[in-house]
């Protein structure tokens, strides 16, 4: 880990018509895995369009690697040194897995043929999709056209890796391939994972962010996280009436989240739990940048 | 959103990229070119294209491909490119319509290389489809000019043309994807374009500078000129269309969100040299080159050189000097056949054009009234030969060109059998020399200038001749040369005096010189 943050922004604010889509919102990013949750329409996506230098903010600052995205210089830097795997992205079906990678790494100025291959092939290896290359991505399943987006995303070796959601529609297989996949991306990088699954986040991340309509509610470890809901989970018979959420589980009893009755018997919580938490009308509690 | 928080973190080195943004439009450009090749449009016109140039170099048309001219050669190569312009439109447009189809384009815009670099790559990638097309176009003006009976010069003008019409296509298809993101796009600004022309068409009218603004003006014609009587701007319409390609391509590049200097200088110097091919191609034929025209066509002799060979002299056009030997290997055959002084005659064969107001078309020549001139043409090989020959055959029996309307009965019998029987395969000379291909009944037999009319009759006694042996028929011919030659002497007496029998159920009095 080092002290310098891969990302910082301050201020990040973005409306579209008159709803904030970004309200104030300010991080650091460092090396490793941050999981960024929220609710649909929490500026999940938002945030990460504006660090991968999609849309501009209307108000605010960011640095990506030291590099300004406000400025045309700073934003071509910025672009050199970061990936981005977009929310439902795009392929070229007729294209094979090698070519449109390929293309991808043309676009981003890997003009040497010879080097930009390798990196193509080595892009691909890394996301176990050597066998398939050379099929085109219209025959490629769900899972398969993820890891050819993953594998674009890691072209170059970036600095900073935008993940919006890359596990949304994979099967549980899939998905625990995907984390490892994720998992190894952020060892020697900055990751900002994107997602509704908390199973990914607890799993994977260093670091949480927890955003709701356009602004940042939680930010830490997801020990921090999971720690919020200590003391607030409990089993009973029936759903206890003055939780916040409750529901019946495997063994027939209920797990209520919330302010527990006097003399209840807690359980041990979970990330998923301090997540609800936080969205059930905790005041903002921002760790500390 | 301008301010920078923190200092470069030194952690992490990324893959050098080189950022040379150049060499990335050109890695992307051979990209797209190499999908651009494998498209099944092009993939097809292509074989079409070379299918037909292959069928050019190598049909037995008439054996006139051995006789090239080259300066006709030349822009005889444009028409067939614009197949491979319809499909480089088409697939480039496509092409550069792609990332939106696939929904890329919103990844594709963070990406490093920008979006106008990006269209330039994809006008670019057009390029080695331009180059297939140059080298068609090489190959098939080469291996005429490889030909020993080619005559004339070519134009490197003419011959980028076609090229230049694919870049210009391909650049076409990336600015309208540009300007009309949507597939229908380019068909609809193709349709509404070709009706535009249309329109302004029929109101100016078929002017010269409104016909040099289409990409291929081809202009042919089947009675050749000389190059230096052409007067075809070919050297400013190819600047039009690189000037007219490169604004195209900046307008693309500027729409798609370019704004450098280097592009914006580069604009004003494509609009320049737009204007300027315009302006020079425009004005259309002076009053010099018409008059050159002019005399070329009714005094031949002041621009041609002449040589002696044999019995005769043969003058042409300082290009079409390669021709005499063949010109000379018709004459002496016919004359060796024919009896009387026209065996010995001599005979001024003279190179003429027709009188040329426009390059297209074809013009009839004026028969000569001089004795003993004959007019050969500008094309030589297949069909011109056995027409020739009856040009030939005529004078020598007639007397001059004129005097060729008038022939009728024994004469035109004479000049037919003299003319096919010089051929190679005189049977198949007969039938194609007629207009109608045909080796019965009455027709026209082309020359050079007056046809000669034939009679069914006349048909038939010739088509007999020509079954029989050479030399039977030859001293048959030279024994009654004066009565065969003679206006007196009727079809019947004719087929009498060279031993074919006389018609089944009276078909075979034919039109008498009397009649």
């Amino acid at each position: 880990m080092t002290t310098a943050p891969t990302v910082s922004a301050s201020g990040l604010t973005l409306r579209y018509g008159g709803t904030a889509a970004l309200d104030d919102v300010s991080l650091r990013l460092r090396e490793g895995i941050t999981g960024l949750i929220g609710p649909n329409g929490a500026g999940k996506t938002t945030l990460l369009r504006v660090l991968a230098t999609a849309v501009p903010a209307d108000r605010g600052a960011f640095a990506v690697l030291g590099h300004d995205p406000g400025t045309t210089a700073g934003r071509q830097e910025a672009r050199r040194r970061l990936g981005y795997l977009p929310q439902n992205p795009g392929f070229h079906l007729d294209f094979t897995a090698f070519s449109f990678v390929d293309y991808v790494a043309i676009l981003k100025e890997l003009t040497d043929r010879a080097a930009r291959h390798r990196e193509v092939r080595r892009v691909l290896e890394a996301v176990d999709l050597s066998d398939v290359r050379g099929k085109r991505i219209k025959r490629l399943s769900g899972g398969m056209r993820q890891r050819v987006a993953l594998a674009a995303a890691l072209l170059g070796d970036p600095g900073l890796l935008l993940l919006d959601e890359p596990t949304v529609g994979l099967d549980p297989e899939q998905r625990m391939r995907f984390r490892e996949l994720i998992a190894q991306a952020g060892e020697s990088r900055t990751v900002l994972l994107s997602t509704h699954q908390t199973e990914d986040v607890a799993m994977l991340c260093h670091r949480v962010i927890v955003m709701v309509r356009g602004r940042i509610h939680f930010e830490g470890t997801p020990a921090e996280l999971t720690a919020r809901a200590a003391g607030r989970v409990w089993s009973s018979a029936e759903r206890d009436p003055g939780a916040r959420a409750g529901w019946r589980t495997g063994l027939g009893t209920f797990r209520n989240v919330g302010d527990p009755p006097r003399g209840a018997a807690l359980l041990e919580p979970t990330l998923e739990d301090g997540y609800l938490l936080v969205l059930d009308g905790e005041p903002a509690e921002v760790a500390s940048l | 959103m301008s301010t920078v928080i923190d200092k470069a973190p030194t952690v992490f080195a990324p893959v050098e990229t080189g950022r040379r943004p150049a060499a990335a439009v050109l890695a992307l450009a051979r990209f797209e070119a190499r999908e651009l090749l494998v498209q099944i449009p092009v993939f097809f016109f292509l074989l079409v294209y070379v299918g037909t140039t292959a069928w050019k170099l190598f049909s037995p048309r008439e054996d006139m491909n051995n006789y090239p001219i080259l300066h006709d050669v030349d822009r005889a190569t444009q028409p067939g490119t614009l197949l491979l312009a319809v499909a480089a439109f088409i697939c480039v447009n496509v092409a550069a319509l792609r990332s939106r189809r696939h929904g890329t384009d919103r990844h594709f815009d963070v990406l490093v290389l920008e979006p106008w670099r990006r269209t330039v790559a994809h006008a670019l990638s057009v390029v080695p489809l331009a180059a297939v097309t140059a080298l068609g176009a090489a190959i098939e003006f080469g291996w005429a000019a490889l030909k020993p009976g080619a005559v004339g010069h070519g134009s490197v003008a003419e011959l980028a043309t076609g090229p230049l019409v694919v870049l210009l296509s391909g650049v076409l298809g990336v600015l309208i994807a540009r300007l009309c993101p949507r597939l229908a796009g380019g068909p609809l600004v193709v349709v509404v374009g070709f009706a535009t022309l249309m329109v302004v068409s029929s109101v100016v009218g078929q002017t010269h500078w409104l016909t040099w603004l289409h990409p291929v003006v081809s202009e042919t014609s089947n009675n050749p000129i000389p190059s230096d009587l052409l007067g075809r701007p070919a050297a400013w319409h190819a600047l039009y269309l690189v000037g007219l390609s490169a604004v195209l391509l900046c307008v693309a590049a500027l729409v798609s969100g370019g704004r450098t200097r280097l592009l914006k200088a580069i604009t004003v110097v494509a609009l320049g040299a737009m204007v300027t091919g315009i302006a020079g191609q425009s004005p259309g034929d002076d009053a010099a080159l018409i008059t050159a025209r002019t005399k070329a066509s009714s005094t031949p002799a002041a621009f041609q050189s002449c040589v002696a060979h044999g019995r005769s002299t043969y003058c042409s056009f300082p290009e079409w000097t390669g021709w005499r030997d063949d010109w000379e290997k018709v004459v002496d055959r016919i004359q060796d056949l024919a009896g009387g002084g026209a065996g010995g005659a001599p005979l001024t064969i003279r190179q003429r054009i027709p009188v040329v107001h426009q390059l297209e078309g074809d013009a009839a020549i004026e028969p000569l009234h001089t004795p003993g001139e004959v007019t050969a043409g500008t094309r030589w090989g297949g069909n011109r030969v056995p027409e020739f020959a009856v040009g030939v055959a005529s004078v020598l029996v007639a007397g001059d060109e004129q005097a060729v309307s008038k022939m009728c009965d024994a004469r035109v019998v004479t000049v037919m059998w003299l003319a096919m029987a010089a051929q190679d395969d005189p049977m198949t000379a007969f039938r194609h020399v007629r207009l109608d291909d045909s080796l019965s009944g009455s027709a026209v037999a082309l020359a050079p200038t007056n046809p000669v009319g034939m009679s069914a009759e006349q048909t038939r006694i010739v088509r007999a001749l020509l079954g029989r042996p050479l030399y039977g028929v030859t001293a048959r011919v030279k024994a009654h040369w004066t009565e065969l030659t003679s206006p007196r002497t009727s079809e019947a007496r004719v087929a009498e005096l060279l031993g074919v029998p006389a018609a089944k159920n009276g078909t075979g009095a034919g039109e008498s010189c009397q009649k």
